[in-house]
């Protein structure tokens, strides 16, 4: 089987970090390449730790577009105490030294998705901007994308932002109203999922079990997300949002969803940002997305826990042999 | 050697086609390139008329880069009935022989922008979505800037979409937030003075008797937009785009003031307001200049001057 060939649009961010490891622990993916975009850090920190990420897990030939540093209309909003000064926690990976491509992201995304019509699969965990933009740029990729899964929103969840929004959607509400109305294959996957995937601390332990960097960078950038968490929201452990989206890509059947006319609120008051779906169809319009409202989320914890285990035996294996997984598997 | 260098970002429309041609007509403006959105009619059509307009005033050399087909948000709209069908009321020009640069129009301004910064202006007279674009996509670009020139807005004059929203602003409000608070130097030109600069039928007639493809092209866009504007009650056609030229060709018309200005985005009654904060409420710095009052019978006679010149230079 052809491996299924995806994009990331991204704002790493710890659990964007670990998204983008599942994607290349996963034979089952084929990542072409990453779109930045502001949210979790600033776009600069952002890029740098996308190109880290990748060099850490021997991935520097995929490449790392720049994308944009701002909201379209809302002021900057970043979130240095959910993933810490550099985006990454407690995390110190090595300044990169790969660069990212000179094409803006928007246009790297145009191009990937315009080049090869109804192949693109377009994972989109972060703020909506670089999307929004390239479907206002180029209105044609809309029918051209094979479909996009989104990490964001909370429908019937509480907000992690305001009482009512999610970061992601908070950020950028207009950018989630665009992407949202586009008609674009789509599946949302919120917090009344992702808040159930917690990767706990034993969870971690049994990941250094492998010494490795990866794992290393796994325990470091989650011990402070697990601060985070324990802090401002009472949970025990971290919750993994991006990796869960990334994951319905290959393993649809942790979810159960429904499809759903899902709309935004633009109308700067209390409610900026609040994504809820009109579940008793009062505004008689159709559904525009399928929305994860079920996890298997032992299942997915589970997987996630043996893919990174498998990347990180094969780092090892290859820091001897001067070969590595991620390059096999191409 | 004309001193300024402009690019016009525009929806045509029978308002902006008389820019371009005054822009032609005026030896102190040196046109660089149009960029299309949107907003009249839709991107297909203005595009078309943008490339039509520009071989009618014999100067299809000027390039012409495709734009925005929505706004940024809010949901497309178009407005036939003040622009006709075509967005130029009755006039039938030849299809255009020439095509718009392949590039896309936010590119196209943030290339011209950052190759030569701080020589260019910009006059947007459509939505301002391609500057919007431009601005999020490239955030050097609003330094590169020298000016923004907008028709747009209503302040203290009575809004021509809602009854307080002006049709520019109204249609992508979205996008005049960003470019309003983009730090760009602004000069806006607002319903306030635009309804002060209005052609009539007495103009027409005048230019008319130059025998010239440019008068007979005013005569037929005008026949839709003088009715439309008859049945609101105004004695003529206000001379809205070609207004933004006046602060480069006769800025002694125009008088400005410096005002803290912003677009309600809340999408109630008050969408697409725009409203400049007079008495200083908010504490905010001044973001832009405003045209508040305008010779209007001067600049319509400027005007009307100047497509005389340009109708003897094309004859029949």
């Amino acid at each position: 089987m052809n491996p299924k060939r995806i994009l990331i649009d991204t704002d790493p961010g710890i659990d964007d970090s670990l998204a983008i490891l599942l994607a290349l622990a996963s034979p089952e993916l084929s990542l072409e390449g990453l779109s930045v975009v502001h949210g979790n850090c600033s776009l600069e920190q952002a890029v740098i730790n996308g190109l880290s990420i990748l060099e850490l897990a021997n991935a520097d030939h995929i490449p790392l577009s720049r994308g944009c540093e701002l909201p379209l209309v809302q002021p900057s909003l970043l979130a240095p105490e959910t993933h810490g000064g550099t985006g990454l926690g407690y995390a110190k990976l090595p300044k990169p030294q790969s660069k990212p491509i000179r094409q803006h992201g928007c246009d790297f995304l145009i191009e990937k998705i315009m080049s090869n019509p109804g192949e693109i699969t377009l994972v989109a965990i972060g703020p909506l901007t670089n999307i929004a933009l390239a479907i206002r740029q180029e209105p044609r990729i809309v029918n051209a994308l094979k479909e996009l899964i989104i990490m964001g929103g909370a429908i019937r969840h509480e907000g992690n932002t305001t009482a009512l929004a999610e970061f992601n959607t908070y950020v950028d509400p207009h950018a989630a109203h665009i992407v949202y109305h586009a008609g674009i294959p789509t599946t949302l996957v919120p917090l009344d999922v992702s808040y159930q995937c917690i990767l706990t601390k034993p969870d971690v332990d049994r990941l250094l079990q492998i010494d490795s960097l990866l794992t290393r960078f796994i325990a470091d950038t989650t011990r402070f997300y697990m601060e985070f968490h324990d802090e401002y929201q009472g949970v025990e452990g971290c919750v993994i949002n991006d990796p869960l989206a990334l994951a319905l890509t290959f393993a649809p059947e942790l979810c159960d969803y429904q499809n759903l006319p899902v709309d935004v609120d633009i109308s700067s008051g209390v409610s900026l940002g609040k994504t809820f779906a009109d579940f008793y169809n009062y505004t008689k319009q159709p559904a525009n997305m399928k929305v994860a409202l079920g996890v298997r989320s032992r299942d997915f914890i589970e997987l996630f826990l043996e893919r990174m285990e498998k990347l990180a035996r094969s780092f090892k294996d290859s820091a001897s042999e001067g070969i590595n997984m991620v390059k096999q598997n191409r | 050697m004309p001193s300024h260098r402009i690019i016009i970002d525009t929806d045509p429309g029978v308002d902006d086609a008389f820019t371009f041609l005054l822009a032609l007509a005026s030896p102190e403006i040196k046109l660089e390139a149009l960029t299309t959105t949107q907003g009249n009619v839709t991107l297909e059509k203005a595009t078309h008329n943008a490339l039509s307009i520009l071989e009618l005033g014999r100067a299809s050399h000027i390039p012409v880069a495709a734009g925005s087909m929505y706004p940024l948000v809010q949901p497309l709209r178009a407005s036939a009935y003040v622009h006709g069908e075509s967005g130029i009321g009755n006039s039938r020009l030849p299809a255009p022989q020439a095509k718009p640069v392949p590039q896309h129009a936010v590119d196209f301004l943030i290339e011209k922008g950052l190759a030569e910064p701080n020589e260019l202006s910009i006059f947007p007279i459509g939505p301002l979505t391609n500057i919007a674009m431009a601005i999020r996509k490239e955030p050097r670009f609003a330094k590169a800037v020298k000016e923004l020139v907008i028709m747009g807005g209503a302040i203290q004059e009575s809004g021509n979409m809602t009854p307080q929203a002006e049709f520019n602003i109204f249609v992508d409000p979205h996008a005049a937030h960003i470019v309003f608070h983009a730090g760009i130097p602004i000069t806006l030109i607002p319903l306030d003075v635009t309804h002060k600069c209005l052609l009539k039928r007495e103009h027409v007639d005048r230019i008319l008797k130059i025998h010239s493809p440019i008068s007979r092209f005013i005569r037929d866009t005008m026949e839709v937009y003088l009715s439309a504007s008859y049945e609101k009650g105004f004695e003529g056609s206000a001379l809205h785009d070609p207004l933004t030229l006046a602060t480069l060709i006769a800025p002694e018309l125009l008088t400005l003031k410096e005002y803290y200005v912003d677009v309600d985005i809340s999408g109630g009654v008050s969408m697409g307001k725009t409203f400049a904060d007079v008495f200083a409420i908010t504490k905010k710095p001044a973001n832009m200049k405003v045209a508040m009052n305008v010779r209007g019978d001067d600049f319509v006679e400027l005007f009307v001057q100047r497509m005389e010149a340009l109708a003897k230079s094309i004859p029949e």
